[in-house]
C-alpha cells in the first residue's frame, strides 16, 4: 500500500485549533422555508472519527453539507480546519474536505473509473506521478480492476458507489465526509467501507460518517452524534448511545442486535455493553468457561 | 395441499449480449400465503429473480430465457407484464425512479385507474392504503417533493394498492431508517398474515429476515445455494460467510461458543431466543 | 415545499371564477384563439384579442406572474419587429422609410410583423391564463375524455413534471462538481454535468416503464378516473360562446381573405426608423442582460 500522500497531508496544512468548529447554525431551505437545522453547535477534533445518526429528515444530510460550504448556514458559523466557510467557495474546500454523495450518480462523470479517480487530484494540483500511484492504490484498495476501463455508469449500482468513493479518496482530504455509504451494500462491499475507515483513522484523516448501519458504526467510530428533528441530541461514544434504551426508541434507531442482547444479559452482571457478536462472546467465553473476569474485554 | 403459486422450473436466463447467465438451472415451488427472503451479494441475480415473476424477464428485459416460470399457472413468457400486474406486484429498489403523477393519491390510483377499479372503489382504497403507509396528510403532495423514506412508501401503497396475490419488493427499505425499515416489513408481515399475500422480500440486513421470513433462499453466481427455514439457513455461519455473507448476530454469537464447545441447544436466530438462551447457560453456570 | 415552483409557467393555486371553468371550456378557448389568430390578419382583431386574453388575468389574480411569463415576448417581439423593418415578408418593391448609406429602412414589414407579433401574443396569453388556473392532472383528465391517446397524454404529463426534477438533479450535480475542486465557470464548466443527467434520464425513463408497466399501464380494457371534472351548465354556455365568436370570426375573416386592412393603415417614415432603433436597442439590451446574468452564475 501506497504511503498517505504528502500534498494534502494534514501535518503539513495550516490547521485551525478544531477540523470543525460550529457555533449556533442555523439552515432554512428557501423553498418552502423547511426549517432543517435549529441552531447546532458541534466540535470535532483532528483525527476524530464520528457517527452521526438520526431518523430520516433530522437535518444530517444538511448538516453535513455545512462542513464543506456546499451549504451556508443561514445563521451562525462554521469554521473547518480554521476556515470559515462562509469566506470560501466550494472549490476552495474542496482540499480541505472531501464530500461522498449519498447517490453516485449525482457525482460521476467521467469517461472511464480510471479518469474518474484522477480527476479530483488533478483539479487541487496533485502532481501527475502522484495521482498515477493514488489511482493505481485506490483501484487495488476498492477492488475496481475489472471496471477501470468501463464507464461509471457501466457498473452496478453498489460498486458505482465504490467508486464514488474511492473518486473522493484519491483526493486525500484531511476532512472526509460520507453520506450514508453503505446503504444498498452487500457484506463484502461494507466489509471493503469498514476496512476504509480503520485505514483512515490510521492515517490520522478526520471523518464524519452518517449511517444507519449500526455495525459499521459500533465497529469503527469513536463518537455519535444523534440528531432528531433539526437539533442535536445527544453526543457521546457507541457505547453510550447504544445503551441508552430511551434515546434509541425516541429518534426512531435501533441498536446493533449484540448490544440489545448484551443489555438484557451480561450488562446486569457487570459485563460491558457488547458492540459486536465477537466482544459479547468473549464476555461469555470468559463467564462459562469460568476464568477472566468479565469486564476485562471492555475496550474503553 | 394446494398448488404452488410461482414455479421455477430449470429456469437458465442470460440478459441479451451478455456470456455469463444471471440465472442458473433455478428450480423452486413457493406456496400461497409464504413469505420468502432472498440473500446474496450484489450481482447474485435477485433482482433478475423477481423481475422473472412479474414477467418483465423475458418480456420487457430481453435475452435467452430456458426452463419456465408460471405465476398462478400462466407462463409470465406468455403474457405482457401488464397483464401479470393484476397478479404480481413489485416495489423496485429506488423509488424516486418509479415516481410519475403529481400528487400521491394519484399515484396511488394508476393502477387502478388501469385496473378499471370503480371511481367509487377507488374513494375508499386509496385512503386507506395511504394510512397503511403512514402517508395519511400527504395525499396532495408531489411524490418528488418527499423524502426518500416517504417515497419508498408510496411506491409501496402504488402497489399495495391494487389487492396483488403476490408482493415482490427489491430492497424496499434501503432509505429508511432502522425503525421506518420494521414498518414496512410489520406491514408486509400483516398482509401476509391477514389476507394471505404471498411476500417475497430481497434484502441484506439479515436479522430483519430472520425475525419476518417463513424462508430463506440464498443466490450465489445465478444459482440457489440453499433453500430453508432461517433457523436452518441461519445456522450454517460458516458456509454463509464463505460466500461472503453474514449471519444474524445472534446466531453469530452462538456460533463463536459453539466453536468452543460452549453452546448445546438450537442456534438463536433473533433477539429473544438469544437472551432466554444466555441467561439460562449463565443460571445454569452461576447455579 | 411544492416542486413545481421551479417552473417558470405553471399552476397559480385559486379559486377564482377562472380556475372553476372545467378545463375542456377552456380548451375550446384556446383552439378557438389559436385558430382565429392565424385565419386574420386584421390587426384590431388580433388586439382586441390579446387584451381581452389579458384583462381574464386579472380576475383569476395571476397577473404578476403572468406578466413574468410574458418576458419571452421582449426577445422575440423586438427581433420580429426590427426584423420585419429592415426585409418586410411581403412582395416587392418596398417603400423606404428612412436611408444612411446602403442601409435602408422600409415601411411595408411593419403591419405584417404587428400581425405576427399580434397571433403570438394573443396565443400566448390565453395559453398562460389556462395553464396557470388549470390543475394539470384535471387537463389532462378532461384532455383523455376527448379521446387524446392514453400514452401521448401521460408523456406530456411526465414531461411537464420531470423538468423540476432535472433542474434539482442539475444543481445537485454540479455542486458534487465543485466539491471536488472543479474550477471555472461558463459553459465548459457545466458541460461535465450533461452527462450525469443525461445518464439518470435514461436510467430513470427505463425504470419508470418497467415501474409503470408493472402496474398494469398500457392495458387494453375499460379504463376508470380518479380525479373527477365536472362540467356545470355555465361552462356550457362559456364555451358555445367561445367557439361560436371565435370560430364564426374565422370563417369571415377567410371569406374576406384574411382580412387585411393595412391599405387603411400608413405609418409615418420617422415612427418606423424610430421603433426599429428602440426595437433593436431592446433586442440587443436583452442579449447582454442574459449573457450578464449567467457569468454572474
Ligand atoms: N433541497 C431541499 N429543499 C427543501 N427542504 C429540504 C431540502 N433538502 C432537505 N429538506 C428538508 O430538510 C429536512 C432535513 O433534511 P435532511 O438534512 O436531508 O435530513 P436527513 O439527511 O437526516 O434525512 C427535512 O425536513 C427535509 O424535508
Ligand atoms: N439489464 C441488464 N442487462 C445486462 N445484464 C444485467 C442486467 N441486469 C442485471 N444484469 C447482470 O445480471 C447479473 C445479476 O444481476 P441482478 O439480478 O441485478 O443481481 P442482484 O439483484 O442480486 O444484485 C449481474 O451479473 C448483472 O450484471
Ligand atoms: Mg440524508
Ligand atoms: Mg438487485
Amino acid at each position: 500500500m501506497a504511503e498517505p500522500s504528502t500534498v494534502a497531508d494534514p501535518s503539513t496544512m495550516d490547521r485551525g485549533a478544531r477540523a470543525i468548529e460550529i457555533r449556533g447554525a442555523r439552515y432554512v431551505y428557501p423553498t418552502g422555508n423547511v426549517v432543517a437545522l435549529g441552531g447546532v453547535d458541534l466540535n470535532v477534533d483532528h483525527g476524530e472519527i464520528i457517527g452521526i445518526i438520526g431518523q430520516n429528515g433530522s437535518g444530517k444530510t444538511t448538516l453535513t453539507k455545512l462542513f464543506n460550504g456546499l451549504l451556508k448556514p443561514t445563521e451562525g458559523t462554521v469554521v473547518i480546519n480554521g476556515v470559515n466557510t462562509a469566506e470560501r467557495s466550494v472549490q476552495q474546500m474542496a482540499a480541505h474536505v472531501g464530500y461522498v454523495f449519498q447517490n453516485p450518480n449525482h457525482q460521476l462523470f467521467a469517461r472511464t473509473v480510471d479518469d474518474e479517480l484522477q480527476f479530483g487530484p488533478r483539479n487541487i494540483g496533485v502532481p501527475e506521478d502522484e495521482i498515477r500511484a493514488r489511482v493505481d492504490e485506490a483501484i487495488e484498495f476498492f477492488g475496481l480492476h475489472d471496471v477501470k476501463e468501463e464507464h461509471p455508469y457501466r457498473v452496478s449500482f453498489p460498486i458505482r458507489k465504490l467508486v464514488g468513493i474511492a473518486s473522493i479518496y484519491t483526493m486525500r482530504p484531511p476532512i472526509l465526509i460520507f453520506d450514508e455509504p453503505s446503504t444498498g451494500q452487500d457484506h463484502n462491499t461494507t466489509k471493503i467501507i469498514n476496512d476504509l475507515m480503520r485505514r483512515l483513522r490510521d492515517e490520522g484523516t478526520t471523518v464524519v460518517c452518517v449511517s444507519h448501519d449500526m455495525p459499521l458504526l459500533a465497529d469503527v467510530v469513536e463518537r455519535v452524534v444523534v440528531m432528531k428533528a433539526t437539533e442535536i441530541i445527544a453526543d457521546a461514544s457507541p457505547r453510550e448511545v447504544f445503551a441508552d434504551k430511551a434515546l434509541m426508541a425516541r429518534t426512531n434507531l435501533q441498536a446493533p442486535q449484540s448490544t440489545e442482547i448484551a443489555l438484557q444479559t451480561v450488562v446486569g452482571l457487570g459485563g460491558p455493553v457488547a458492540l459486536t457478536p465477537q466482544e459479547l462472546a468473549d464476555d461469555l467465553v470468559g463467564r462459562l468457561s469460568g476464568s477472566a473476569p468479565a469486564s476485562s474485554t471492555r475496550k474503553r | 395441499m394446494p398448488d404452488p403459486i410461482i414455479r421455477f422450473e430449470n429456469v437458465t436466463f442470460s440478459y441479451a449480449g451478455t456470456d455469463e447467465p444471471a440465472l442458473h438451472d433455478i428450480s423452486l415451488e413457493i406456496m400461497p400465503g409464504e413469505y420468502v427472503a432472498i440473500l446474496g451479494l450484489n450481482g447474485a441475480g435477485k433482482t433478475t429473480l423477481g423481475l422473472c415473476v412479474n414477467g418483465v424477464v423475458p418480456t420487457m428485459l430481453a435475452g435467452d430465457l430456458e426452463g419456465s416460470v408460471t405465476v398462478g399457472g400462466l407462463d409470465v413468457a406468455d403474457y405482457p407484464v401488464r397483464e401479470m400486474a393484476k397478479l404480481v406486484g413489485m416495489v423496485f429498489d429506488n423509488p424516486e425512479f418509479q415516481m410519475s403523477q403529481m400528487s400521491a393519491e394519484e399515484e396511488v390510483a394508476l393502477g387502478l385507474e388501469n385496473a378499471g377499479t370503480p371511481y367509487e372503489d377507488m374513494k375508499r382504497i386509496i385512503p386507506e392504503t395511504l394510512k397503511l403507509v403512514g402517508l395519511e396528510g400527504f395525499e396532495s403532495r408531489s411524490p418528488l417533493g418527499l423524502s426518500g423514506g416517504q417515497q419508498q412508501r408510496l411506491a409501496i401503497a402504488a402497489v399495495l394498492a391494487m389487492h396483488p396475490k403476490v408482493l415482490i419488493m427489491d430492497e424496499p427499505t434501503s432509505n429508511l431508517d432502522p425503525i421506518g425499515k420494521q414498518e414496512v416489513f410489520d406491514m408486509a408481515a400483516k398482509l401476509n398474515r391477514e389476507n394471505g399475500m404471498t411476500v417475497i422480500v430481497i434484502e441484506h440486513e439479515v436479522e430483519v429476515m430472520a425475525r419476518y421470513a417463513d424462508r430463506v433462499i440464498v443466490l450465489d453466481h445465478g444459482r440457489i445455494i440453499m433453500n430453508g427455514t432461517p433457523q436452518e439457513i441461519f445456522g450454517r455461519a460458516e458456509e454463509l460467510a464463505t460466500l461472503g455473507l453474514r449471519v444474524p448476530e445472534a446466531a453469530a454469537i452462538a456460533a463463536i461458543l459453539s466453536a468452543r464447545g460452549l453452546w448445546k441447544g438450537p442456534v438463536p436466530i433473533t433477539t429473544e431466543p438469544a437472551v432466554e438462551a444466555i441467561t439460562e447457560l449463565l443460571g445454569a453456570k452461576n447455579g | 415545499m411544492s416542486m413545481q415552483a421551479a417552473l417558470p409557467v405553471a399552476l397559480i393555486p385559486g379559486n377564482s371564477i377562472i380556475h372553476r371553468i372545467n378545463p375542456i371550456t377552456k380548451i375550446v378557448w384556446v383552439v378557438g384563439y389559436i385558430v382565429l389568430a392565424f385565419a386574420t390578419q386584421n390587426i384590431i382583431i388580433l388586439g382586441v384579442m390579446a387584451v381581452f386574453a389579458f384583462m381574464l388575468a386579472p380576475i383569476a389574480g395571476i397577473t404578476r406572474p403572468l406578466l413574468k411569463g410574458m418576458l419571452i415576448l421582449v426577445p422575440i417581439g423586438s427581433s420580429l419587429i426590427a426584423l420585419q423593418i429592415i426585409a418586410p415578408a411581403v412582395e416587392k418593391p418596398w417603400t423606404p422609410a428612412w436611408e444612411l448609406g446602403g442601409f435602408v429602412i422600409y415601411t411595408d414589414g411593419l403591419y405584417y410583423g404587428l400581425v405576427l407579433l399580434g397571433r403570438i401574443v394573443a396565443s400566448l396569453i390565453i395559453a398562460l391564463v389556462m395553464v396557470m388556473t388549470t390543475h394539470p392532472s384535471d387537463l389532462f383528465t378532461s384532455l383523455a375524455k376527448l379521446k387524446m391517446p392514453y400514452i401521448l397524454n401521460f408523456m406530456s404529463s411526465m414531461t411537464l413534471q420531470l423538468i423540476p426534477v432535472f433542474q434539482r438533479e442539475f444543481g445537485i450535480i454540479m455542486s458534487a462538481q465543485k466539491s471536488r475542486g472543479m474550477k471555472g465557470s461558463g459553459f465548459a464548466a457545466v458541460l461535465p454535468s450533461f452527462v450525469p443527467v443525461f445518464v439518470g434520464a435514461i436510467e430513470r425513463v427505463q425504470q419508470l416503464a418497467i415501474s409503470l408497466e408493472s402496474r398494469g399501464f398500457g392495458s387494453d380494457g375499460h379504463k376508470t378516473s380518479y380525479r373527477q371534472v365536472r362540467a356545470r351548465p355555465l361552462d356550457w354556455i362559456i364555451g358555445v360562446l367561445g367557439f361560436v365568436v371565435l370560430i364564426g370570426l374565422s370563417v369571415i375573416s377567410i371569406l374576406k381573405g384574411l382580412w387585411n386592412i393595412s391599405a387603411l393603415i400608413t405609418f409615418p417614415g420617422p415612427f418606423v426608423a424610430g421603433l426599429f432603433f428602440v426595437c433593436a436597442a431592446v433586442f440587443v439590451g436583452f442579449l447582454v442582460l442574459i449573457a450578464v446574468f449567467s457569468f454572474k452564475k
